[in-house]
């Protein structure tokens, strides 16, 4: 774990002095959003940006005591609202695949690691309040054997009515993209 | 259920079927006009398929070839397969015939992909037309898979074009502007 | 700021792709002095009228709209070029090299900077007939799919994002339609249990 960490510091310092963080989110947000599964969440650089766009903003105040310019005041917040806009998105996307894989995703150590801690927090949010949904419409409704969320009957021996299947058909048919599509997306680049 | 969270896979397996009994069983009618109280062994009756595929794994039944996959049928897609209205034979055209392939006719294994193959490029061509005509009747030939490759071609080329026709960019949110309920 | 593509979440909206079109470089002549502008994007300026500078395409814009400059043309976009490039698009099976977002860049250009492009309308029919000739190419691609002569170079942004929903469920659909030819499901009727079939 260390030496992973260490690493990915060095990769992030070799970026830095190529490239600015809007530009790395950038590529977050675009791989984010052409990747099936879940991604492992950039909290360094997230924090970055955001320490970024709330240095912006208290600019904007400076910029509006000292009667700057009205056109330059005005262009500093659209790179702030573009800023802003690629970070929801971002954020956003992520939300979207949690929620669409939820059960999925917090059975399987390797994608909740991949969230970060508020994203852990929503999903688990999630799962309860539909779990409570489901139980109140449906399942509380149902013969004893078959009230389970997870699992189609009692006699089930693993979980069997979460979204993996569709996940991984995802997956087929995206390995089938990235050869033929998403991979020349990025080697056009 | 092979899968469970599929409903085009539900609904495939509705479709019916043509099946012979090869046991007499009792406590069943298939028919209501008679008084028996049972079915008699080579009795003829159409069933759902997830029901015959159960009686097929006991020996019970035997699957016949239903009408969507008759020789007729056949036929037509090897003369044009892209214009053969599969949608008013079974909307499930192709899961239907795979889960029925190994279980009475393995042809029809061979015909999905090669009816597909052709269907494909027909629907790929009509799809992105740019001035494509909407009376047009291709889209009713279609399955269901056919008409969500279709529509997925559709809403992309129209959604390009909004875009080159430009306009607004900064869409509202449709929640902005709605008043707020007062609290009680 | 752009419409985010909503349900589908693994595709760009058209608006998307525009957006990432707004960073390329664009060279502009200011008609006035500004100060550096320290963004978060990156640094631009110091602006000095009559003084060419590289500036993203969406400040260049920015400032067009405004009055206070005038967009430079990028060489690609000039008449000749998109001549050549017409030529040889209809003369090959490959896609020529454009800039990968040559389709958002120049209608940008085409709304908001008409009076920086001589021969306005020549270019953009150039344009149109270029963006004709490589979407039939991409739809007699998409006809060989499973062929793995199929060469996608040089395809750009719009014209991959066109066809990625289609592309994406029809790849999908013959990697099904393949798979279950190749193997017949056979031992699916032993399985009683059918939770245990995934």
């Amino acid at each position: 774990m260390a030496t992973e960490e260490s690493a990915s510091v060095m990769d992030d310092y070799e970026m830095l002095i190529s490239t600015t963080d809007v530009e790395l989110l950038k590529r977050a947000w675009r791989n984010e959003k052409a990747a099936p599964e879940i991604l492992q969440f950039e909290s360094s650089l997230v924090q970055r940006i955001k320490e970024q766009i709330e240095l912006a903003e208290q600019n904007e105040e400076i910029f509006e005591a000292n009667n700057i310019e009205p056109l330059t005041v005005s262009l500093y917040q659209m790179d702030l609202d573009r800023t802003q806009f690629l970070l929801r998105s971002y954020l956003r996307v992520r939300l979207q695949k949690i929620e669409k894989y939820l059960f999925y995703v917090l059975k399987t150590d390797e994608y909740l690691n991949r969230l970060s801690k508020q994203e852990q927090m929503f999903a688990r949010r999630c799962t309860d309040d539909l779990g409570s949904h489901l139980d109140e419409t449906v399942l509380a409704k149902l013969p004893d054997n078959y009230r389970s969320i997870l699992k189609q009957s009692i006699t089930s021996e693993e979980d069997d009515m979460g979204t993996r299947s569709s996940l991984n058909l995802f997956y087929f048919s995206f390995f089938f993209m990235c050869l033929n599509i998403i991979a020349i997306y990025y080697v056009c680049l | 259920m092979e899968n469970y969270n599929e409903i085009d896979d539900i609904l495939a397996e509705e479709e019916f079927v043509p099946v012979v009994f090869q046991k007499a069983i009792n406590g069943v009618k298939i028919d209501e006009s008679t008084e028996k109280g049972y079915i008699e062994q080579g009795s003829k009756t159409e069933l759902p398929f997830w029901l015959a595929r159960e009686l097929h794994m006991r020996q019970a039944v035997s699957i016949s070839v239903p009408a969507c996959f008759n020789q007729k049928t056949r036929l037509e897609i090897q003369a044009d397969a892209a214009c053969v209205d599969l949608r008013s034979r079974c909307p499930y055209f192709y899961e239907f015939g795979s889960k029925l392939a190994p279980l009475c006719d393995k042809t029809i294994g061979l015909l999905l992909p090669y009816a597909f193959r052709i269907r494909y490029k027909k629907i790929l061509h009509k799809a992105h037309a740019i001035a494509f005509a909407a009376a047009s009747k291709f889209p009713t030939l279609l399955t269901r898979e056919e008409t969500s490759l279709y529509e997925a071609a559709q809403s992309s080329m129209a959604a390009f074009k909004k875009w080159r026709a430009g306009g607004p960019r900064l869409q509202r949110a449709s929640i902005l502007g709605r008043k707020r309920k007062p609290a009680e | 700021m752009a419409g985010q593509s909503d349900s589908t979440m693994s595709l760009f909206s058209s608006e998307e792709i525009e957006f990432m079109a707004e960073d390329e470089m664009t060279e502009i002549v200011p008609n006035l002095r500004m100060d550096s502008l320290n963004f978060i994007c990156g640094d631009y300026g110091p602006f000095l009228p009559q003084l060419a500078a590289q500036v993203p395409l969406w400040l260049a814009l920015a400032l067009k709209k405004r009055g206070k400059c005038t967009i430079r043309l990028p060489q690609w976009m000039s008449v000749e070029n998109l001549t050549r490039v017409l030529e040889a698009e209809r003369d090959s099976h490959a896609f020529q090299p454009l800039p990968f977002h040559y389709i958002e860049i120049s209608r940008l250009l085409f709304d908001h900077a008409r009076e920086d492009i001589p021969d306005m309308y020549m270019v953009r029919s150039l344009i149109e007939d270029i963006r004709d000739v490589r979407f039939h190419k991409v739809e007699t691609n998409l006809e060989k799919f499973t062929a793995s002569t199929v060469t996608w170079k040089n395809m750009s942004a719009m014209e991959v994002n066109v066809i990625r929903a289609f592309a994406g469920r029809a790849l999908q659909a013959f990697y099904k339609h393949d798979n279950e030819q190749q193997t017949p499901d056979t031992d699916r009727a032993q399985d009683k249990q059918p939770q245990s079939t995934y």
